[in-house]
């Protein structure tokens, strides 16, 4: 069973971001609904933090045995060898740095949009994009 | 010493006017003339920076890199600052002072300026942030700056249905392609470990075998930046955001924010997927996609501009033809070299900055006219020109400078990017210029027309009235005189910018970034 999720899961979980990516992108375009192109930009936007994530993603070096966090416990070290292991199992912080980033703006983006569809109604008394349309374009 | 100050400066000017920016709605709510001089002294600041940066580097004619945070470049963040984007940048800063200013005078219409002025130093920031900074990652921070300032300034007046509705429309498809950016930056990252611009320019170099992810990255990038930048097919929100806006917006907008696209295109396709070869062939193939790619929106903007009756919206148009024409001289990379490459890029520098300054001069000197008329109709506005003459002057001059007259710096801008055309073989693209410039001349005739030479029958006579404003609109459209004259006499002024792009260019971005990496004591060496 662990040999199954080390071998397989990883696979199933990325070919499952490329379906995200394109159903996110078919339902931006094709749903008329303005909520539910919201819903799918959130979709697209966590789709997308997962690919980042997944570029720091390392493998634990020995799937059989339980994985330790990836925290120096001892300083100081009492030989080299100490940091090459850390940095053999240690997964990369910069993806992680740049989700921080993009998952704030994104909740910001997010907010305005919403803000913008709290208008819309008002103004138009539907949220459906084919009526909305008082501008040529 | 001017290279040390400019040096701080570049450090300083973010959190400085970010500050400001958020200092706004505190001490707005106070005092009401507050958020006006804290937008002014904002703009003010910007200025300065930009012309001590610009001056810094064209007088040591190497780039300026600030490292943020002392951090060396690979690892940290950093700003760099060539000839290219500090002509920019220069640009930007002077524009965005005039839109400043003449924000005051449009007042009348804000029922709450506090949110307006904190949007506008939020524009500002984007702006400045997206053209100096030296890092991918910061460009897409900075993109969505920017990007969410404008929005917000475009859905000001949300009492209007029209101005929400264009608004999220641009919001809402800008959100998706910024995110596509961000996609492309991870592809980026897993290939080369790299974000810094400089950085991936020298890595690149390694992966000539392989230049598909390049090729991923760039397309997926290209999105964003043409949306910015209003290129076909992506500018379909253009002429509904661009007049739906605060007019001091529109001019920001249409002046200065696409700006930002074409920048990126070039920062992307020259220095760090350029001379490294790490596009390989395909680099060619991208170059020519949007050298089509401009030659249809400049087409489309010039034909769409003839039957447009809202000035506003010819205007819009008209921006989406010459972001076009810009983008053609700048993606001429794939067919000429040496010589015509930098005339082609002389060109592009010199169309940016004639039409970001005459563009930003004609939605200004429209909104004068618009509150006049209180309509945005062309036929509204007959015979308001002997109203307020200065104005008329100064739309005049600046159709004048789109339209490429002699002396404007137009006319030098577009005879560069004829003559770049037919050396690097190309006729046909030559050609395309001359009608785009025909066809948009004759959408140019009726505004010019209909407020500077028509009568409306029966209006009472008005005396002639000046404010500060005109005096402002003159001045701007003198400096498109000035400049046109400077750029006749001595053709080697925007040649500078142009030959950051050329392989000598990138060299130099490289080697003072490697610079920068080694007196920080940076990794490997």
């Amino acid at each position: 069973m662990v040999g199954f999720l080390a071998e397989y899961m990883f696979t199933v979980i990325y070919l499952s971001l490329f379906v995200n990516l394109g159903l996110s992108l078919f339902g931006l375009f094709y749903k008329p609904h303005y909520v539910k192109k919201l819903i799918m930009l959130g979709v697209l936007g966590d789709t997308l933090n997962m690919f980042a994530i997944f570029l720091g993603y390392r493998a634990w070096p020995s799937p059989t045995t339980p994985s330790r966090p990836p925290i120096l416990l001892t300083y100081p070290f009492e030989n080299a060898s100490v940091l090459v292991e850390f940095t053999s199992r240690a997964v990369d912080p910069l993806p992680q740095a740049l989700v921080l980033t993009a998952v704030v703006i994104g909740l910001a983006v997010m907010v305005f949009l919403i803000f913008l569809g709290d208008n819309l109604f008002k103004h138009y008394g539907t949220l459906d994009m084919r009526e909305i349309r008082r501008l040529r374009g | 010493m001017l290279r040390e100050l400019a040096f701080n400066l570049l450090g300083v000017f973010l959190p400085v006017t970010a500050i400001v920016a958020f200092a706004t709605p505190l001490l707005g709510k106070a005092r009401r003339r507050a958020p006006w001089a804290l937008a002014m002294f904002a703009a003010l600041f910007v200025a300065v920076t930009t012309t001590v940066v610009y001056a810094a580097v064209a007088v040591g004619g190497r780039p300026l890199v600030y490292p943020f945070g002392g951090w060396p470049p690979p690892i940290g963040i950093m700003y760099e600052v060539d000839a290219f984007n500090g002509v920019l940048g220069l640009l930007t800063g002077w524009v965005i002072l005039a839109i400043t200013a003449y924000s005051k005078w449009y007042e009348k219409e804000m029922d709450e300026p506090v949110w307006y002025y904190t949007l506008l130093v939020g524009l500002m920031v984007g702006l400045l942030g997206c053209l100096y900074t030296g890092d991918a990652f910061n460009l897409f921070v900075m993109i969505e700056v920017l990007s969410i300032s404008a929005y917000g300034l475009v859905a000001y007046h949300k009492q209007r249905p029209e101005a929400v509705e264009a608004a999220s429309k641009y919001a809402l498809i800008g959100a998706v392609a910024t995110n596509m950016y961000f996609l492309a930056l991870v592809v980026i990252y897993g290939n080369y470990s790299t974000l810094n611009m400089a950085d991936l320019a020298l890595v690149g170099r390694a992966y000539a075998a392989s230049p598909l992810p390049a090729l991923l990255a760039v397309s997926f990038s290209l999105w964003v930046f043409t949306y910015k930048a209003a290129v076909f097919p992506n500018h379909f929100w253009l002429p509904d955001a661009h007049p739906e806006a605060p007019t001091p917006v529109s001019a920001a907008l249409s002046g200065l924010v696409v700006n930002i696209g074409v920048y990126a295109v070039a920062r992307f396709l020259y220095t760090i997927f350029g001379y490294n070869n790490a596009l390989g062939l395909y680099r060619g193939a991208v170059l020519l996609a949007l050298l089509l790619l401009g030659c249809a929106s400049a087409l489309l903007g010039a034909f769409m501009m003839l039957v447009q009756r809202d000035i506003k919206r010819l205007l819009a148009y008209s921006t989406i033809s010459h972001i076009g024409l810009a983008l053609m001289a700048g993606s001429l990379g794939f067919a000429a070299a040496g010589g015509a490459l930098v005339l082609a890029l002389t060109a592009m520098v010199a169309h940016l900055v004639s039409h970001s300054i005459s563009k930003a001069t004609l939605f200004m000197a429209s909104g004068v006219f618009i509150h006049e008329a209180g309509s945005r109709d062309l036929d509204a506005m007959r015979g308001l020109g002997r109203v307020r003459p200065l104005s008329a002057i100064a739309m005049t001059l600046s159709f004048l400078n789109l339209a490429g007259f002699i002396p404007f710096v137009g006319f030098f801008s577009k005879l560069l990017m004829y003559q770049a055309f037919l050396d690097a073989g190309l006729p046909v693209l030559a050609f395309v210029v001359i009608l785009v410039s025909a066809v948009s001349l004759l959408g140019y005739m009726k505004p010019i027309y209909s407020i500077a030479f028509s009568f409306k029958k029966g209006a009472p006579v008005t005396s002639p009235r000046v404010e500060l404003v005109d005096v402002l609109l003159v001045a701007m459209s003198a400096s498109l005189l000035v400049l046109g004259l400077v750029l006749g006499l001595s053709p080697g002024v925007f040649s500078q910018p142009a030959l950051s792009l050329t392989q000598q260019g990138v060299e130099d971005y490289i080697r003072a970034y490697l610079e920068t990496r080694k007196s920080l004591g940076g990794p490997y060496g």
